[in-house]
């Protein structure tokens, strides 16, 4: 599985990678996402509730940041496991400055295996995105609200 | 014979308890105090299993056990596989029931759960955590069997099971060096799913206390499991019971015993009370054995006048990750030596390869290794027939083995019994009009419509078989049936079979059998079959083999009981034996029948033996074990017309017209919907199914959603005839018709497609022929992309 995607948000690219390697952020803005606990050296341990199709599941995964080059990118790796399945994969994430903020593209691509893959597969890619698209709203939605907060201030 | 009985499309005796779902399937049964078992299956289709916590499982509400391989190693043997193929080389994997230290394809069992209800024991699967370290996988046959290729077992190398060849009559490569022109092809035989109404399940039912043990299993073969199950489960057959209740289809894939009847079986005797097993939807498409998956590099030698003069092929056959109870037996056996299909092919060599591969065991299924065979020919006579510029019906008349009645050997070693394939293929044509459709087919093509015509004339081997045969090749067990036939006082009869019937109607037919030779109504016949406690011993219904096999020990059975009859009744008439004649269940003095004694007077005194000849036993019963001298070999002549869409690729099929002969029909209703099914089960395979693994190994088609099963609206009207020519070594003249559809239709509706497309230049595509795959083919032949 593989998809690409590309979004919009209207702060600096620095504010953006901050809070995208945030991992109370990401947990806040990840769909399903229960809990996400510091393992050290950048890794996290995760557990979220995710559905595709017939298929809901809790998964536990470690999601390891990687390859930190702020403000420009940084490799989002991910082992989970769950009894709707498994899935590994990793994601490329790249910050470009624009005129109104940044803008931040997505490559991420995956293997998953078990009930998930076998039940989901047509809708996965569609999946994805659709969690994609609702964690980068959900960001855009902090990230510009924070810095609302602080110009206030 | 009864003319009203023997030969009378009467309906179905199986249907109104079928479609009033009065029927009793496994899952019906209710036994107190049952526990369910579910499987912990691998998502994985290769990893190592570096540990696993049952503890939360184990605690979970309602979870009465849990057990993984350390816990049932010692009681459970490895899952058997009872076709030994000889000089093949054959390696046997271990098949551990439950996996060792090693997942080898997506749906290896690695724990099971026991518990109070269903959803309990399913829910508890997730609690278990199973620490997997994923090993590269390998998925196609022939990529298995590459040098570099991940490999399945540490004791097998190459990952071959196998490597058999077919070698007969004149030397090949001579054959093909002096041929005039020579005609190749690779096929790929996709993976299919078999998809029984019935998933599988089974119920067991152990009496610690007495040792005794009683199996519920949906099966084709009960006898077969009660053997099995002894060897694996340690249970003394005689104190085992396997009774297969309503079984809702098989197709093949209900002769396996599988890791997780033997499971369930072991859970019940473990924990002293019965234990069900019903299997999901989902672990039907990734647990339950598969079918086909061959990948055929096929030549033909042949005269520049349509003659062949060679066939040579290799194959190379995907087995999955563990050898099935019959696999090795189905693309070599019942597949290469068939190669001379119903031609005179005076030289034939095939090697096949029989390879692991990280993915569900492959088995049976419906034709099992046949239709892989028919294909083969059948599109290499179309191949010659397009390059040599003459009609395939011709090419085929050119090579017909000459019409014959008793016998005809073909050079990879078989006797047929008796053909007239000439004869279906006049009798298809004119019924099809095919000169008509070739006309209407050339006038389409001027106006730029692409309508093809496929013919598949096809021979198959079925009646299994000589028990001495099976034995040479390798089978694991006999291949007769047996039949026990007893009547009651009151005229009424009781048939205990040990075939097992599961769809195909024999409850109706054996009840003709009877009433055919007896000369009772067809509605005075019970015929038990199914429990191995009430039935003979049988070796079970595949391979077309229940009314050929199991039909001529019960017509057998009803002869013996037709001798001690006339015995009793020339005494009651006070006649000699030799004066005695018998006709439609009347047995009179010679030229007096209205004096005579009905089968049913005789009975009543052969029960309650008030007066019985001197030296004659009580009761009117007989049992006759049948061996057949040889198989039968049913053949035909199928023609498929088709339409294809340039612009969509989308295939409409307008006509199947066909002709089968398998023999006198006992009841020609039944013979036409096994033809019907066998039909389109064989255009499933040609236009929409196929089992997809990406390149990890997962199952992509787990689902009805994904894996394309053939529907109503997509199908026309069959068209079905028949020709008559008995086996002449059959008590009853009788062959097989349970997969004769099948092995005649895939190729019919491919042949056609290819006719079709001939004009825009697509000389072969990839089954199944789904409209995306023709477009493209269009689209490639066409230079665009």
């Amino acid at each position: 599985m593989e998809f690409r995607s590309t979004h919009e948000i209207g702060a600096a690219a620095e504010t953006v990678f901050d809070a995208m390697t945030n991992p109370d952020m990401v947990a806040r803005c990840v769909p399903g996402c229960d809990t996400m606990e510091p393992l050290g050296n950048d890794r996290y341990q995760a557990t979220m509730v995710l559905g595709i199709a017939a298929i809901k599941g809790r998964f536990r995964s470690v999601v390891a940041l990687r390859d930190q080059n702020r403000p420009e990118s940084f490799l989002l790796e991910v082992d989970g496991k769950g009894s709707a399945g498994f899935a590994k994969g990793e994601a490329r994430v790249e910050i470009c400055a624009t005129d109104a903020g940044c803008s931040v593209s997505v490559h991420a691509k995956a293997r998953v295996g078990g009930p998930v893959a076998r039940v989901g597969q047509r809708l996965l890619a569609g999946t994805a995105k659709m969690i994609a698209d609702k964690f980068f709203a959900c960001m855009r939605d902090r990230i510009e609200a924070q810095l609302v907060e602080r110009t206030a201030v | 014979m009864s003319a009203s009985t023997f030969g009378s499309g009467i309906r179905r005796r199986e249907d109104p308890r079928l479609i009033t779902g009065s029927a009793a399937y496994t899952d019906d049964i209710v036994l107190p105090g049952t526990l369910h078992a579910a499987m912990l299956r691998s998502p994985y289709a290769h990893a190592r299993i570096n540990g696993i916590d049952t503890s939360a499982a184990s605690e979970a509400s309602g979870v009465v056990a849990v057990y993984t391989h350390a816990d049932t190693v010692d009681e459970i043997a490895p899952a058997p596989c009872a076709w030994l193929l000889p000089n093949s080389g054959l390696t046997i994997a271990e098949y551990h029931c439950v996996a060792k230290d090693t997942v080898r394809y997506v749906g290896d069992i690695v724990a099971v759960v026991v518990a109070e209800s269903c959803s309990q024991a399913y829910d508890a699967l997730d609690l278990i955590d199973v620490d997997y370290e994923p090993l590269d996988a390998v998925i196609a046959p022939k990529a298995a069997a590459a040098e570099d290729a991940p490999q399945l077992h540490d004791e097998i190398k190459g990952n071959q099971a196998f490597h058999w060849t077919v070698t007969g009559g004149g030397d090949i490569d001579e054959a093909f060096g002096a041929a005039d022109v020579v005609v190749k092809e690779t096929i790929v035989q996709q993976r299919l799913i078999p998809n029984a109404m019935e998933p599988r399940a089974a119920l067991a039912r152990y009496v610690q206390a007495t040792g005794e043990l009683t199996l519920w299993n949906t099966t084709q073969n009960p006898h077969i499991v009660r053997f099995l199950c002894s060897l694996v489960n340690g249970v003394p057959e005689d104190k085992l019971r396997v009774i297969a209740p309503e079984v809702g289809g098989g197709f093949g894939s209900k002769i396996a015993v599988y890791p997780a009847d033997f499971i369930t079986v072991f859970c019940s005797k473990k924990l002293g009370v019965p234990v069900k097993w019903v299997e999901t939807r989902s672990e039907n498409y990734q647990a339950t054995t598969h079918g086909r998956d061959h990948v055929q590099e096929i030549e033909m030698a042949a005269t520049s006048d349509g003659r062949i003069t060679g066939l040579r092929a290799t194959v190379h056959a995907g087995m999955g990750a563990y050898l099935s109870t019959a696999a090795p037996g189905i693309p070599t056996i019942l597949h290469g030596l068939m190669l001379s299909g119903v031609y005179d092919i005076p030289a034939i060599h095939e090697d096949v390869y029989g390879i692991y591969t990280n993915t569900t065991p492959v088995e049976a299924y419906r034709g099992a290794g046949r239709p892989e065979a028919t294909f083969m020919v059948e599109r290499l006579v179309d191949l010659l027939a397009s390059r040599l510029g003459l009609d395939p019906a011709e090419v085929r008349r050119r090579n017909f083995i000459p019409k014959f009645d008793d016998g005809h050997d073909v050079v990879t070693g078989l006797t047929y019994d008796s053909g007239d394939y000439d004869g279906a293929l006049t009798k298809l044509l004119g019924k099809a009009g095919y000169e008509g459709l070739r006309a209407e087919q050339a006038a389409a093509r001027e106006k730029g419509r692409h309508i093809g015509l496929g013919l598949s004339t096809y021979v198959e081997i079925c009646g299994l078989g000589p028990s001495q045969v099976a034995g040479a090749i390798g089978f694991q067990g006999g291949l007769w049936e047996s039949a026990i036939l007893r009547f009651h006082p009151s005229g009424k009869v009781n048939v205990m079979i040990g075939a097992s019937p599961h769809g195909q109607g024999e409850e109706t037919t054996f009840a003709q059998i009877v009433a055919g030779e007896l000369g009772v109504s067809p509605e005075d016949v019970k015929v038990i079959h199914g429990d191995t406690e009430s039935t003979p011993m049988g070796w079970g219904t595949y391979g077309s083999r229940t009314t050929a096999v199991g039909g001529a020990a019960l017509a057998l059975a009803a002869r013996k009981i037709r001798d001690k009859a006339k015995i009793i009744a020339a005494h009651l008439l006070e006649a000699a034996v030799e004066d005695m004649e018998y006709e439609d269940g009347n047995f009179f003095v010679k030229g007096s029948p209205d004096t005579g004694k009905t089968i049913q007077d005789i009975a009543l005194m052969a029960n309650v033996a008030w007066n019985m000849p001197e030296g004659v036993e009580a009761g009117l019963e007989a049992t006759s074990f049948y061996d057949p001298p040889n198989f039968v070999f049913p053949y035909g002549a199928h023609l498929a017309v088709v339409e294809v869409d340039s612009e969509t690729g989308n295939v409409e099929l307008k006509r199947y017209i066909a002709v089968d002969d398998c023999g006198p029909q006992i009841n020609p209703v039944i013979v036409e919907g096994q033809v019907h099914g066998g039909i389109v089960q064989g255009i499933g395979q040609a236009m929409w199914e196929e089992g997809v693994y990406d390149e990890d190994g997962q199952l992509l088609t787990g689902t009805m959603l994904d894996y394309a099963l053939p529907r109503a609206d997509r199908l026309p009207d069959i068209e079905v005839h028949s020709t008559v020519t008995p086996s002449p070594h059959h008590p009853l003249g009788v062959k097989g018709i349970g997969e004769a559809g099948t092995i005649a239709s895939t190729a019919a509706v491919y042949n056609a497609v290819i006719d079709a497309l001939q004009p825009l230049g697509v000389a072969s595509v990839n089954m199944p022929l789904t409209p995306e795959r023709v477009w493209r083919s269009i689209q490639e032949s066409q230079g665009r992309n």
